[in-house]
């Protein structure tokens, strides 16, 4: 892995998430954010979080693969969503498809994204 | 320069004038501060999305140039705006006059921006490429006096990136700390930051890039800034602030997240 992890005793994750990645190598890739459009450009998951948050996920594998890297190479993602109440649901899905934890992590609760079916979207930046 | 653009090539990508991703060998990298359509004298231009974004990116044309870089060198930028449609009507078009090759991108529909009649910021990632040998780690410049407490562009010459993640006014024991109180909440997240920057064996001067998420401008500038102030000690990051309508929890009142970086 060309990043490694801080972690402090004071300063703790308020879920699941990583405080700190240090990039110790590789290459430096950043990810456009992620919105749950699928290869033919259609939006999938119209009004469901769930749906739109695993879209999303797939598709940030999928830039990761295509730069030689896969989820792990992560160091830190920022999650742009709509509606607070969706952040469980966001949560859940994001839990699915990282096992163990993840990246160092923001989450923000914006007015909008650029389309309004969107409700998430998800940026990363990772070494590979 | 090495840089790499990762196609998906999906047809909601390409001609909209971005990649969905781009990886560069990271010897030399410039992070801007958020810039927005202020004229020479400190005030917004007038006339709106259009001539707010050009202001926006002429002046970020400036700071790349003063790190002999162009547009077609960045690598990310993150468009805020608070209008959508006027974005889509008049702002995209001046953002494309600017650019040749695609960065990655991420654009965002906030409440507010420094002034309430703001209505586009942007920032960006930037490889410089070229060989870091005998330079300092952190370069820090700006190109206009503007009397914020921010440098323009910040460089980073082959220092090791460090990504935190954005920090609230959390306790140890996951309890809130401050209640409404924009003070209390401000000093524990720099509390928090100073102690995962130390546990990295970094330091404040060591923060590259920082973007402030607030439920309120006003109390933030009020409450906030001081704070932040003091943290900083004039050895200010690149920076960007920008008001929301939520973070993760209802009691949050701001998160900051910073990017420094260390040798």
């Amino acid at each position: 892995m060309p990043f490694s992890t801080i972690a402090t005793p004071e300063a703790k994750p308020v879920a699941n998430y990583k405080m700190a990645t240090r990039m110790d190598g590789g290459r430096l890739l950043y990810i456009s954010g992620q919105v749950a459009w699928d290869a033919s450009g259609n939006i999938v998951g119209k009004g469901d979080v769930r749906a739109q948050a695993r879209q999303v996920f797939e598709n940030l594998r999928g830039v990761l693969r295509a730069a030689g890297g896969d989820l792990a190479s992560l160091m830190k993602i920022t999650t742009y969503i709509t509606k607070l109440e969706d952040f469980p649901a966001v949560a859940q899905a994001r839990s699915e498809v990282f096992q163990g934890e993840l990246p160092a992590s923001t989450l923000i609760v914006v007015k909008s994204l650029f389309h309004p079916d969107f409700l998430i979207e998800v940026e990363g930046v990772a070494a590979v | 320069m090495d840089r790499r653009d990762i196609l998906a090539e999906r047809p909601v990508e390409s001609g909209r004038g971005f990649m969905p991703g781009v990886s560069i060998n990271p010897a030399r990298v410039l992070f801007t501060a958020g810039l927005t359509g202020r004229g020479p004298d400190g005030n917004l231009v007038s006339g709106g999305m259009g001539p707010q974004a050009r202001r926006a990116f002429e002046r970020l044309q400036a700071v790349l140039s003063k790190a002999d870089a162009r547009f077609d060198n960045a690598i990310k930028q993150l468009v805020y705006v608070t209008d959508i449609d006027a974005y889509n009507a008049s702002g995209r078009a001046e953002r494309n006059k600017f650019f040749g090759a695609r960065p990655a991108s991420t654009g965002l529909v906030v409440r507010r921006l420094a002034d309430p009649a703001m209505l586009i910021e942007v920032e960006l990632v930037v490889d410089l490429g070229g060989s870091p040998s005998g330079k300092p780690l952190l370069e820090k410049y700006n190109v206009e006096s503007h009397g914020g407490d921010f440098y323009q562009g910040v460089i980073v010459n082959c220092g090791r990136l460090l990504y935190l993640a954005g920090q609230v006014a959390n306790n140890p024991d996951g309890s809130v700390a401050g209640g409404g109180d924009w003070r209390r909440q401000a000093e524990k997240v720099y509390e928090n930051l100073s102690h995962v920057l130390r546990a990295a064996g970094a330091s404040p001067a060591s923060a590259v890039k920082e973007t402030t998420w607030v439920l309120s401008i006003d109390s933030w500038r009020r409450g906030g800034a001081p704070v932040r102030r003091d943290f900083y000690k004039g050895d200010f990051p690149a920076s960007t602030l920008v008001e929301i309508p939520g973070l993760a929890r209802p009691e949050f009142l701001v998160e900051i997240e910073v990017l420094a970086a260390i040798a």
